[in-house]
């Protein structure tokens, strides 16, 4: 068992702090300072010299030796810490991967749904100007209508115009036609929608009887509801045949179907 | 130089700055310690990173109430260096080339960058030799005594007078220093 004095005579001390002694004896001494205030203050001081001595004496290393250490530090840290860090990372690249992802999704989806709506509306253009060229074309054939139909109007309506009905005989019963015939304008309009229908290869005709002579008034087109026929001066009546498609010179008599006086 | 505990703590917390700090603190006065033991640099670099790396992995071991940082340090690089010089004699004795083997307390490469400084300088030669092999030599008081070739006991006053000298020395250097505080103010 030590005690302070040969501790300090002994040089064990010296030994202690060069850490020369066995882990025991160490232990003992370590000890023994913890309870002798005196002993460690002389220890201190001792420390305090060789440590001044030692700064004394002190050489520089090289500069590559910090860089080294804490280099290896590093690296052994971070060899150290693989099994728990490398899921927190993945948990934190997850993270960020699913806040890019969400933002990728929805830019997606807003992408997506401005381009329908862009679709739609192209659509809708496409849809308004074919119904506004459907429309301009309407209104352009009910203005030609409408001109037709005040043309006809004017012609008909008239004071000046005498109308006359052309019945069917016993060879076209069912038959009946309209004329409107116009002295002062030299105009005769015929309305043909009451006349049977033929077949291709024969049509109506329209002649006027001048002092017995039968003339020419024109052919009648049966698709349409008003025809202008020729004007004859002085004509007695008014008569219709069926001709042969395209019309004749003279009238084939037997085949009167319809006749007015003037 | 007092400790800074603080800092201890730190690097006990395994702060790497803290340990950037320490090693800018202590660095040189190991590295002079560990150089003048091996007197080989090559090895002495490696061995001063070996004690950081030490002195970082353990610091959680250090018990201010047992004494300073720089004592509980140099043990550590003492200790690293001594194995590490009786693993190289240990292979050099196997090898049988006892030619190259050198009594480290006598060898005399490097003398020049291990020249010793300081106060330690002014002591007489004896006291300077026995803390030069004590301390800056990693030899144990009973290797010492050999080597210098006094009785163990003799070698153990040797030391305590030449730390005592020491002492007195470093308190003339305060007084000096105080004086010239004193002057400048």
């Amino acid at each position: 068992m030590m005690d302070r004095n040969t501790i300090k005579d002994t040089g064990v001390l010296e030994q202690y702090l060069l850490g020369e002694l066995s882990e025991k004896d160490s232990r003992e001494v370590a000890q023994i300072l913890k309870e002798d205030s005196e002993l460690q203050a002389y220890f201190r001081k001792m420390e305090d010299d060789m440590e001044q001595m030692a700064f004394e004496n002190a050489i520089s290393p090289p500069t590559h030796i910090k860089s080294n250490l804490l280099n290896s530090i590093k690296n052994s840290d971070t060899v150290s810490e693989e099994g728990v860090i490398p899921i927190q990372q993945k948990k934190k690249i997850s993270y960020r991967f699913a806040i890019a992802a969400s933002l990728a999704a929805l830019f997606l989806c807003t992408s997506g749904w401005l381009y329908n709506q862009w679709k739609n509306t192209e659509a809708t253009i496409v849809t308004l100007q074919k119904e506004t060229t459907n429309l301009q074309d309407r209104l352009v054939t009910v203005e030609d209508n409408l001109k037709e139909t005040d043309k006809w109007y004017r012609a008909i309506n008239n004071p000046k115009v005498v109308q006359l009905v052309l019945k069917g005989n016993e060879k076209s019963p069912t038959s009946s036609a309209v004329a409107y015939v116009n002295h002062q304008n030299k105009e005769v309009i015929l309305n043909p929608q009451g006349l049977s229908k033929l077949d291709n290869s024969k049509t109506y005709q329209m002649w006027a009887d001048v002092d017995g002579e039968m003339i020419d008034m024109g052919v009648i087109a049966q698709d349409q509801e008003m025809i202008t026929m020729k004007y004859i001066e002085n004509a007695a009546s008014l008569n219709i045949t069926i001709e042969p498609a395209g019309g004749n010179d003279h009238p084939t008599v037997e085949q009167l179907i319809s006749n007015v006086y003037l | 130089m007092k400790d800074d505990l603080e800092l201890i703590k730190k690097l006990q917390n395994q702060d790497t700055q803290a340990l950037s700090r320490v090693y800018d603190l202590y660095s040189g006065a190991i590295y002079g310690v560990i150089l003048r033991m091996c007197k080989d640099e090559g090895l002495a670099q490696d061995l001063l990173q070996e004690t950081f790396m030490k002195i970082w992995q353990k610091s959680n071991t250090y018990d201010p109430e047992k004494g300073k940082f720089f004592t509980w340090s140099y043990r550590i690089a003492r200790n690293i260096t001594l194995n590490s010089l009786r693993k190289k004699d240990a292979l050099l004795i196997q090898t049988e080339d006892l030619s190259v083997y050198k009594e480290r307390s006598t060898s005399e490469a490097g003398k020049d960058i291990t020249q010793l400084e300081g106060s330690l300088k002014r002591l007489e030669p004896h006291h300077q030799k026995a803390l030069e092999l004590v301390y800056f030599n990693g030899l144990t008081h009973r290797e010492a005594h050999e080597e210098m070739d006094v009785p163990l006991g003799t070698f153990k006053s040797y030391i305590k007078q030449a730390l005592k000298k020491l002492r007195e020395s470093y308190k003339e250097e305060l007084g000096i220093v105080w004086i010239i505080i004193e002057m400048m103010r």
